[in-house]
């Protein structure tokens, strides 16, 4: 052991302490004053963010960390369309500068980013910010600034249930009850001797699946089985459901997930129906992650996912006929990264679509308060690449209203159902009448 | 049964990964007596490494020699460059450094490798073996594991007890200045102390990344595994550690399959915790405590 030496610890501790409570008291001081100022600045016309010919947004993805694959290229999507209104002159002559700040998918870092967008960015909007733990963290933080917050890349019922206490958040995606809902009345009707089993997302993405796939199928299912995100092993969870004999598995699970269940599947030796819900189901991505760990023994590629069933509410790079997906490719062909266009930029994109298009609804003078009245009032007018129209009212901020379920061969969905609506709670699923399905963007490519 | 039986596989090949993670803080333990933090990520970065050999083409034996010849090396410099200058001090000053190496070393393969999961390609098999008409939760790729771990195991525990390099490294560990003057060329044991120790933390890197996943996290929960696993079998004993990963390995799987796995960690703390109170030393210590 080594000897004691010991230099005298120096009694400055309290000392320091107080000198250092007092600085960081007087720097937070200094920050709430020049708040103050910005927000007198604000008044009129045109709102934070925004002047004669520039509107400034931002919004936080996981550029890095786990959670980056896939997503990381939804923000490439939004920048390459938000390029392509630009080249075309802006909407009401104004150009959109697009910040897009890295979270890692860490809450943490989704507040300080989230200041930073907008105390020191001074942002005019947040434009899909993603993901339900990180969203959360700064969702009344930008209610309580006046920020908008539209189209939150997540499906958390959060976002649109609660008008009064989130007044400035909209979703976009369908949420994941109604999500649940439409899965489970397939089940239901289609599959009824089948004994279900969940695997679920151990998070509100989980439970709120949950809550609507119960409205439905409630006494076919067998078996839940929760797993922690970050955890890779899910080998237990998949070996439970195995053992209860279940021979259909509903997933409500990340795309990194899909792909780890079909490996531990494969394991076992457990050969069930899989149907993956929307956010986890993308061939591209998962089969890239499958096909190489097996060196060519787990069928590579698009392919890997054959046979499974999930579902669709945008069109997709699967359907390269789809008007929409015309659009997208030619946007990409001209102001994308290097790189191929993917279904997450495709997303970023259609999200993009959305908020030129709410930007156009609230006209010339654009305020804050306008754009939210515009979506609350206008949005049977806000025609997209969605498949079913969203549900924005002075009530309720829940995004896209439905969605069809497909069975994906070779990469691409086959639909089995026309488009499915509902919203949450208790309503009842209907087929959509809007033709929403079956529309095309304008000539321009840009909303009118 | 069907499930019980799986979920002890799974469990058991779990263990022995843990099982091999922890060998290698035993190894450095006791030919350095540093606790190292930085086992994970170095293993991560030598994982990182036979992945882009194998991306290049070669095979995943190649892939798994490069790992293996990065790690003795990755060990060998650092402990020369980075843990050498601070020795003679006070033991927690190398210890705070390996903390230190973990930050720098994860920031560094998130710039040099990317930030996201990426497969990692089996050796072997990767569909559970066939027994009568049953499947069972045991991959060919799993057996290798669990060959490979208890292969070094045995070549630690002859190592130590039966070489005379490896009496040396436990003396040079043990009590430097009597060493010295014994004719024991201290600096070198301990630099061969860690090479080798990075040698096997980088074999249950590339083990545990298999059929799997890799990402420049993805040995972070292995890490903390692999600590507990360590102490369990008294840091000190190779088999200790093999015994206390195995231990490790079932429980934590029974837990996630029957309780849920979000009580993992805590199940993990809960088992150190009430070992710890039995046998402060660990399962398989044999020194009694000194007094200081």
């Amino acid at each position: 052991m080594t000897p004691r030496t010991g230099t005298p610890v120096p009694h400055r501790g309290p000392a320091t302490l107080a000198g250092l409570l007092a600085t960081a008291l007087l720097l937070a001081g200094c920050g709430a004053g020049g708040r103050e100022d910005d927000g007198e600045d604000g008044g009129g016309a045109s709102d934070t963010g925004v002047t004669a010919d520039t509107i400034t947004i931002g919004a936080h993805f996981p550029l890095t960390g786990v959670a980056a694959p896939g997503y990381s290229e939804i923000p490439t999507g939004a920048q390459a369309y938000f390029d392509y209104v630009n080249a075309n002159g802006g909407v009401h002559g104004r150009q959109i500068e697009y910040l897009v700040k890295d979270d890692g998918y860490n809450p943490t870092n989704t507040s300080k980013v989230t200041n930073e967008l907008v105390l020191q960015d001074e942002i005019f909007a947040m434009v899909g910010g993603l993901g339900t733990p990180t969203h959360s963290a700064v969702v009344d933080f930008l209610n309580g600034e006046g920020v908008p917050d539209l189209f939150v890349s997540s499906g958390s019922l959060m976002w649109g249930d609660d008008v009064a206490a989130r007044p400035m958040t909209f979703g976009w995606q369908p949420d994941y009850e109604i999500e649940g809902k439409i899965i489970g009345q397939y089940v239901a009707e289609n599959q009824p001797g089948a004994r279900v089993g969940l695997f679920l997302q151990d998070d509100d993405f989980g439970e709120d699946a949950e809550q609507g796939v119960r409205r439905y199928l409630d006494d076919q299912i067998v078996e839940v089985q929760r797993y922690t995100s970050g955890s890779t092993d899910v080998g237990p969870q998949i070996a439970a459901l195995q053992s209860a004999g279940v021979d259909l598995v509903l997933s409500f699970n990340t795309p990194s997930y899909t792909a780890l269940s079909q490996l531990v599947a494969l394991k076992l030796g457990y050969d069930p129906a899989w149907f993956y819900s929307n956010v986890g189901s993308d061939p591209g991505l998962v089969g890239a992650l499958l096909s190489q760990i097996s060196e060519g023994a787990v069928q590579g590629g698009t392919n890997a996912l054959d046979g499974v069933l999930t579902t669709e509410y945008i069109p997709g790079v699967d359907a390269p006929d789809d008007p929409w997906v015309q659009l997208w490719q030619k946007v990409w062909d001209e102001h994308g990264e290097k790189g191929e266009l993917t279904n997450y930029r495709v997303y970023g994109m259609s999200h993009a679509y959305a908020f030129v298009q709410a930007l156009q609804e609230a006209g010339e003078d654009l305020t804050r308060e306008g754009l939210v009245e515009a979506l609350e009032s206008d949005s049977q007018d806000l025609v997209g690449p969605q498949l079913a129209p969203f549900r924005f009212s002075a009530d309720s901020h829940m995004g896209i209203s439905g969605m069809r379920v497909v069975e994906l061969q070779g990469g691409v969905g086959e639909p089995l159902t026309p488009i499915l609506v509902s919203d949450i709670g208790d309503a009842e699923i209907t087929e959509d009448t809007s033709g929403q399905a079956e529309d095309a963007p304008p000539e321009s490519g840009i909303p009118d | 049964m069907q499930q019980l039986l799986n979920t002890s596989l799974v469990g058991l090949t779990l263990g022995f990964v843990y099982a091999a993670f922890a060998l290698a803080l035993v190894l450095v333990w006791r030919s350095t007596r540093v606790v190292n933090f930085a086992q994970a990520p170095m293993a991560m970065v030598t994982t990182f490494v036979a992945l882009v050999v194998i991306e290049g083409g070669a095979s995943w034996w190649l892939g798994l020699a490069a790992a293996l010849a990065s790690g003795l090396v990755l060990g060998a410099v650092l402990e020369r460059a980075v843990v050498r200058p601070v020795q003679g001090g006070s033991q927690i000053n190398a210890v705070i450094l390996t903390l230190g190496l973990f930050i720098v070393l994860h920031a560094l393969a998130a710039v040099v490798f990317g930030n996201r999961y990426r497969s990692f390609p089996a050796p072997f098999g990767i569909r559970g073996l066939e027994v009568g008409d049953r499947t069972v939760a045991l991959t060919p790729t799993g057996v290798f594991t669990i060959v490979a771990v208890l292969v070094v195991m045995a070549l630690l525990v002859a190592l130590f007890r039966f070489t005379d390099l490896g009496l040396r490294m436990r003396a040079a560990a043990f009590n430097r200045e009597v060493a010295r003057l014994l004719g024991v060329r201290v600096g070198r044991m301990l630099t061969l102390g860690w090479a080798l120790a990075s040698l096997v933390g980088s074999l249950a890197g590339v083990l545990i990344a298999s059929g799997s996943l890799v990402h420049p996290g993805f040995m972070d929960s292995v890490v903390v595994f692999g600590f507990v696993a360590a102490v369990l079998g008294g840091l000190d004993s190779p088999v200790g550690s093999v015994v206390g990963g195995l231990v490790l390995g079932l429980s934590l799987s029974f837990v996630s399959g029957y309780v849920g796995s979000q009580l993992v960690p805590l199940a993990a703390l809960l088992i150190l915790v009430l070992v710890l109170l039995v046998r402060p030393g660990g399962l398989f210590s044999t020194t009694t405590a000194r007094q200081v």
